[in-house]
């Protein structure tokens, strides 16, 4: 089949999948807790005696963008683990039984949603921040010292964990299994596993790579990969998810 | 367009839901297709469907696999017992997000709304429906593409006896327009006023399948030759 007839095809899909997150509360609830986070992480970083004179506390500010893609790795993990929960799955499979185009228009609409809400959780952090600033005298720059490369890596890592949760959430098809599972790792498990495998591999981890992604400016910088390493990481991990959420697809009977 | 299922068989890990069964729905019929509580008739519709993959045997709808229809749903519209919604989306959206896959114009939605008598409660959140308009959201769904094949799987349920009415009326007008109606159901009486072909299912394996005329038609006959046929020897 040639390749533009496919393209075609999973464009229906695509709009099917922005009409299902647009026509229910529960996305825009979760994708409105990034910017809330960004708020309170900022304030919270200004109020426990953050110095607005010091030039990297701006990028510190910002960095809390990065941690807002928890809510955008929860929003992926619903994508499909939602429609199984409420089995809306049938329909949508009935409606296109190829399911290679089911999963890669849920990649590309959540993926698509979860920069977005990335880049709403920016410019919340530009404005809070620009706000504390000049509430306590600092200077505040949009340039300042990697104001931008912050923010952008933040931006990638809200897109990456959209995609890492379509991908669990296909492999763990129950939602709440699936989010405890993801919040386990996050709290727990990846820690336990970095200090068990040393410094120089724990670095490759998921969210060890999202560190060097979008906030280096918060550690010292020598135990992460550089940024553009933790980016490239981070896009692995979420190729190998979306790969995975494909093979178990295309095959799994649905009763 | 005709449904034609040949060989079926399906078997999860030791047990056999479905052994070896075959049979064709013409069109311009309503066909019943009856069975005891898991004689395999939904583990069947979910074959046809490309929703389970058959371990042998396979179905063709005009001639083509579900899998490679290349709009599906104006080919066949189905409705699933475990089909779903989302309790917090309107009916009206529930539709329309459909529609978008199906690559169906909207217009289509307030069409179907209407058909199944629920323009007035469209914009209401699935959550506050009863069972009955939940059915005839599931109908709906069925009709949107104003598909050639019918599959609907106890679409009596929970519809009160003038929706029961309504459903036998749409149910013999889609076939008198010529498409291909196949209802599956355990209520015999609904079914011996509808179909004129039926397939009969029981342990998984095809009991009998033919015009309701050689069973007899009256609910007593109907009923009698169902025991018989659905009581495994």
């Amino acid at each position: 089949m040639p390749a533009h007839h496919s393209e075609a095809s999973v464009l229906p899909m695509i709009r099917s999948e922005f009409r299902k997150i647009t026509t229910v509360r529960s996305p825009w609830l979760l994708l409105a807790a990034g910017p809330l986070i960004v708020v309170a992480g900022i304030t919270g970083l200004v109020e426990s005696g953050g110095n607005v004179h010091d030039p990297a506390l701006q990028g510190q500010a910002y960095a809390h963008v990065g941690l807002a893609a928890i809510c955008t790795l929860i929003f992926g993990i619903l994508a499909v683990a939602g429609e199984y929960r409420h089995a809306t799955i049938t329909d949508t499979y009935l409606s296109c039984p190829r399911r290679r185009r089911v999963v890669t228009a849920k990649l590309a609409v959540y993926g698509l949603t979860g920069a977005a809400a990335g880049l709403v959780s920016s410019l919340v952090a530009i404005a809070v921040t620009a706000a504390w600033w000049s509430a306590r005298g600092g200077a505040f720059h949009l340039s300042a010292t990697g104001a931008w490369v912050t923010l952008a890596g933040g931006v990638a890592a809200n897109l990456a964990f959209a995609a890492i949760g379509v991908g669990l959430g296909a492999l763990i098809r129950n939602p709440v299994a699936a989010i405890a599972s993801a919040l386990a790792w996050i709290a727990l498990v990846e820690g336990i596993a970095g200090q068990l495998v040393g410094a120089g591999l724990a670095r490759w981890l998921p969210f060890y790579a999202s560190e060097a992604l979008d906030r280096a400016s918060l550690r010292a910088a020598t135990r992460l990969l550089p940024q553009w390493g933790g980016g490239l990481v981070l896009a692995g991990y979420a190729g190998v998810f979306a790969a995975a959420a494909l093979i178990s697809t295309l095959r799994r009977d649905v009763t | 367009m005709e449904l034609e299922v040949r060989g079926l068989t399906k078997s999860f890990g030791q047990v056999t839901a479905v052994r070896d069964v075959s049979f064709t729905v013409r069109a311009g019929t309503v066909t019943g297709f009856l069975g005891p509580n898991g004689s395999g008739k939904t583990t069947t519709l979910r074959m046809v469907l490309g929703l389970v993959r058959p371990t042998a045997g396979q179905v063709l709808i005009g001639g083509v696999p579900y899998e490679r229809l290349t709009r599906p749903r104006t080919c066949v519209g189905a409705l699933l017992e475990a089909t779903g919604f989302h309790p917090g989306r309107r009916a009206r959206d529930h539709l329309r997000v459909l529609a978008a896959a199906g690559r169906i114009p909207d217009d289509r939605v307030e069409e179907v709304l209407s058909q199944v008598q629920l323009t007035r409660d469209a914009g209401r959140r699935v959550r506050e429906f009863s069972l009955g308009m939940r059915q005839r959201l599931g109908i709906a769904a069925a009709l949107l593409g104003d598909p050639q094949v019918l599959l609907l799987d106890e679409p009596a349920n929970g519809l009160d006896p003038a929706g029961a009415a309504w459903l036998r009326g749409l149910l013999r007008a889609q076939a008198g327009e010529g498409r291909t109606v196949l209802v599956a159901s355990h209520v015999l009486g609904e079914i011996a006023q509808t179909v004129d072909h039926v397939v009969i299912v029981s342990a998984g394996q095809l009991r009998f399948a033919g015009p309701l005329s050689e069973i007899g038609d009256t609910n007593a006959a109907l009923e009698s030759a169902f025991l018989s046929l659905t009581t495994t020897p």
